[in-house]
């Protein structure tokens, strides 16, 4: 077995499973204020401190993984639903007018920064989780539409495909039927490496306020609020801190390990 | 002494035995024929000679090439013999190079690691290799790039590397497998030149017993890791006893029992049918640019008869293909299956695509890895407005499996199961499904075995018989063509320059192309029937 796989799916299966456990039970309550417990250091009682309101970390943080990984989830499920059918018709049609079409408006969402085009879809709709989420979609498109594409012109020189087309088959179900399932190795590695960014582009945004509005939980927002009190409460921001170096960690690890496992040309070199 | 021996070699990888006790000698100046199908272990032997093994190989017994004991040396003595006292060329021109490299500095970067040398000298050595590989320095200069070169050319770079150093042993590993015939026939001329100038010894690896009779010494016959039978040649051809050299000898030169076919009416009609590509522009405002690829081309196949169509690689028989599958539109001319045309406006006609199939070349990219046998063979279902469902359709795959050699339960494995011979029977099981008049074999059996060849050659001819099928055969390989067609055509350059009767074809060739071809094709000793 992949040790890079096993150790990645287990870091991404713990945050996963404290975000479901969030939905049921937390220590404490995220969102009641208890001054009196204020900035307390980490303690059996608080295992990773409270911040300023006296709210408890580890419950805020097991909150916090819910709205990053809806966020994610969402984000790159918006990516693959229309990045790979874009992919796979530019490819279908290659060097045709939609392709062109298809392929400059990639270039078109790639020359933006993403952060800038996050700024500016919340000035204008307003800062909030779900247009945070629109935002890191938007940029997980051309990712996908590039990769599909790329894998598919490759596959559409295959012999079986040339079968598929004196059987009649047209060219959307070719792509659906022979294309597509020869490219799904490909999309869950790209997905879980998507997946990461996504988890680090809604941190970002939360940090400078344009994510997950409070009350909401969020790391990026813990993180923002902890850096007034960084020289004498450095407990609010390292648990963050960690937690999103170790969910992105844990994710690249999973989808280093999947290439590996799913890639037939890597297992008979390793072999 | 020999120049190089070999002695009760045995190799396992990964505790997988590949090698069994496999002894054989060369001479310098001496040309060895290693022969043997795919999985013989001819390509492991010359590798265990460079010791150039995978990962998990262990070796025992002796290689001992001019004095070195292979198996023991440490890797540095070796990487300093490899190249210097042994070179190799390698059966793929086209990804043996290396293609940001003018070639030049290819040749002269072996030059350079092996002999303490300016860079000039270097390059003017390997000019001199150039040379001698026949590579002329005012048509191939060498700052040429190897796409710049067809894939003979290629192969003569890769050899003139090979030679640089004047090894003292070269091995060739199908050196001309995949080249046309007539580049075959130029390529071994040159080996078999170089290898008497240079008293060099040379082994040469191949799956084809004609090759290795026009030229070697001696020939050893390898199967399934062992050495069955080694002589001299060309005697040894007459001398033959292990069963399995006289069976790879009979299948080599394999002739199915098939019936002539005479019949005049038309299935297939093909009326000056030209194709362009358009190439891509050079200058921004210039006009656009056409390659013709098929110049006019008229011909007809007749109801159920076999027609060979044979032509070297760009001659432009795919792209005739394509057409007459409708796969792609052609700019004049017509193209017309029992009457009806296969491109109708601006699609394709589903109910001419329903009389013809398609058998492709290789059995490893003709099926998607991710779909059962089953779906796979009913494919073709897609072109039938009625196509059986359930139980129905159950039956018609178990039937298609079942006339092409397999059993009905293969339906519910997967291709990668199967062997080459047996996904190619799938493929063609594929193209019976919907029970077609016309099926064009596109080199179908080229990518297979001697033996394995010959059972799909019977068994194209035993379905040809039973139902009736009208067969387009395209291929380079002019023996098979000979043994399986009843008329053939020989395409060059987009035009198609001979036509007739196979045997009056291979017998009085008229065109100048058409003898060429005939001559370059190796062939094996006539030998006197078994009494």
């Amino acid at each position: 077995m992949n040790r890079a796989l096993i150790i990645g799916a287990v870091l991404s299966g713990a945050f996963a499973l404290a975000a479901l456990i969030s939905f049921v039970w937390v220590p404490y309550d995220v969102t009641g204020v208890d001054i009196a417990n204020r900035l307390k250091a980490p303690s059996l009682g608080h295992l990773f401190g409270t911040d300023h309101f006296g709210r408890d970390i580890f419950s805020m943080i097991m909150v916090g993984a819910r709205t990053s990984i809806a966020v994610a989830v969402v984000a790159v499920g918006i990516g693959m639903l229309i990045g790979i059918p874009l992919g796979l018709a530019a490819a279908a049609r290659k060097g045709s007018l939609l392709d062109e079409l298809i392929m400059r408006g990639n270039d078109l969402v790639f020359a933006f920064p993403s952060l800038l085009i996050a700024i500016m879809i919340t000035a204008v709709f307003g800062a909030s989780a779900v247009n945070a989420i629109v935002a890191i979609g938007i940029f997980n498109i051309p990712v996908f539409a590039r990769l599909v594409r790329g894998a598919a012109l490759s596959l559409w020189t295959k012999d079986y495909v040339l079968a598929a087309r004196v059987s009649g088959k047209g060219a959307a179900r070719i792509s659906f039927e022979h294309i597509l399932p020869n490219v799904t190795n490909l999309l869950i590695v790209q997905g879980t490496i998507q997946f990461s960014l996504g988890i680090l582009a809604e941190a970002g945004l939360s940090y400078v306020g344009l994510g997950a509005q409070p009350p909401t939980p969020s790391w990026g927002r813990m993180l923002a609020e902890s850096q007034t009190m960084f020289s004498f409460a450095p407990h609010l921001a390292i648990f963050p801190g960690l937690a999103i170096l170790l969910t992105v960690l844990g994710l690249n690890l999973m989808g280093d390990g999947l290439r590996d496992v799913l890639d037939p040309r890597l297992r008979r070199a390793r072999r | 002494m020999s120049l190089l021996k070999i002695e009760n070699l045995s190799l396992s990888i990964y505790g997988t035995p590949i090698l069994k006790g496999v002894s054989l000698s060369i001479e310098a100046g001496q040309i060895v024929g290693i022969i043997g199908e795919s999985g013989s272990g001819k390509s492991m032997t010359a590798l265990s000679v460079m010791q150039l093994l995978p990962e998990g190989s262990t070796a025992t017994g002796r290689v001992c090439l001019s004095g070195n004991e292979m198996l023991e040396l440490p890797e540095a003595r070796l990487c300093g013999l490899r190249g210097d006292e042994v070179g190799m060329v390698f059966q793929e021109p086209m990804t043996a190079l290396n293609p940001i490299q003018p070639i030049g500095a290819q040749v002269a970067e072996t030059i350079l690691i092996h002999q303490n040398v300016s860079r000039a000298e270097a390059m003017k050595r390997a000019r001199e290799a150039l040379n001698r590989c026949e590579l002329p320095e005012d048509k191939f200069p060498m700052s040429r790039y190897p796409h710049e070169l067809s894939g003979g050319q290629r192969q003569r770079v890769v050899i003139a590397m090979a030679i640089a150093l004047q090894p003292k042993l070269l091995i060739a590993d199908e050196p001309t497998t995949a080249l046309d015939v007539t580049t075959q026939a130029e390529v071994l001329a040159l080996l078999k030149r170089l290898t008497r100038e240079d008293g060099m010894g040379l082994m040469l690896i191949t799956h084809d017993l004609a090759v290795v009779a026009d030229m070697a010494d001696e020939i050893v016959i390898m199967r399934h890791g062992e050495v069955v039978e080694s002589g001299p040649c060309p005697e040894l051809f007459d001398t033959m006893q292990h069963p399995y050299s006289l069976a790879l000898l009979k299948a080599s030169d394999h002739q199915p029992e098939r019936e002539e076919h005479s019949g005049t009416a038309p299935l297939l009609s093909v009326q000056n049918v030209v194709r362009d590509y358009a190439l891509p522009r050079e200058k921004l405002f210039a006009g656009q640019q056409y390659f013709r690829a098929v110049k006019g081309v008229s011909f007809d196949i007749r109801r159920g008869e076999s027609l060979g169509l044979v032509g070297e690689s760009g001659c432009g028989k795919s792209t005739l293909t394509r057409a007459i599958l409708g796969l792609e539109q052609v700019q004049s001319g017509s193209i017309m299956l029992d009457g009806e045309p296969v491109f109708a406006g601006k699609k394709p006609n589903r109910d001419v695509r329903r009389k013809m199939q398609v058998v492709f070349q290789d059995p490893y990219g003709s099926f998607n890895p991710r779909w059962k046998v089953s779906r796979l063979v009913a494919e073709p279902f897609h072109l039938l407005d009625d196509a059986p469902v359930g139980r129905a359709r159950e039956a018609a795959i178990a039937e298609a499996l079942e006339s092409v050699g397999l059993s009905a339960g293969d339906a519910d494995k997967y291709v990668h199961e199967f062997s080459g011979g047996q996904r190619q029977r799938i493929a063609i099981a594929r193209a019976l499904i919907i029970k077609p008049e016309l099926i064009i074999l596109d080199e179908a059996v080229s990518a297979l075995d001697v033996s394995i060849r010959a059972q799909i050659i019977d068994l194209l001819a035993d379905l040809g018989t039973q139902l009736g099928l009208t067969y387009l055969f395209i291929s380079h390989d002019l023996s098979v063509v000979r043994n399986v067609t009843d008329r053939c055509l020989v395409m060059q350059h987009g035009e198609i320059v001979e036509e007739g009767v196979t045997a009056d074809v291979f017998e009085r060739p008229q065109h100048a192309y058409t003898k060429q071809l005939i001559a370059a094709v190796p062939t094996l000793p006539t030998q006197e029937e078994p009494a």
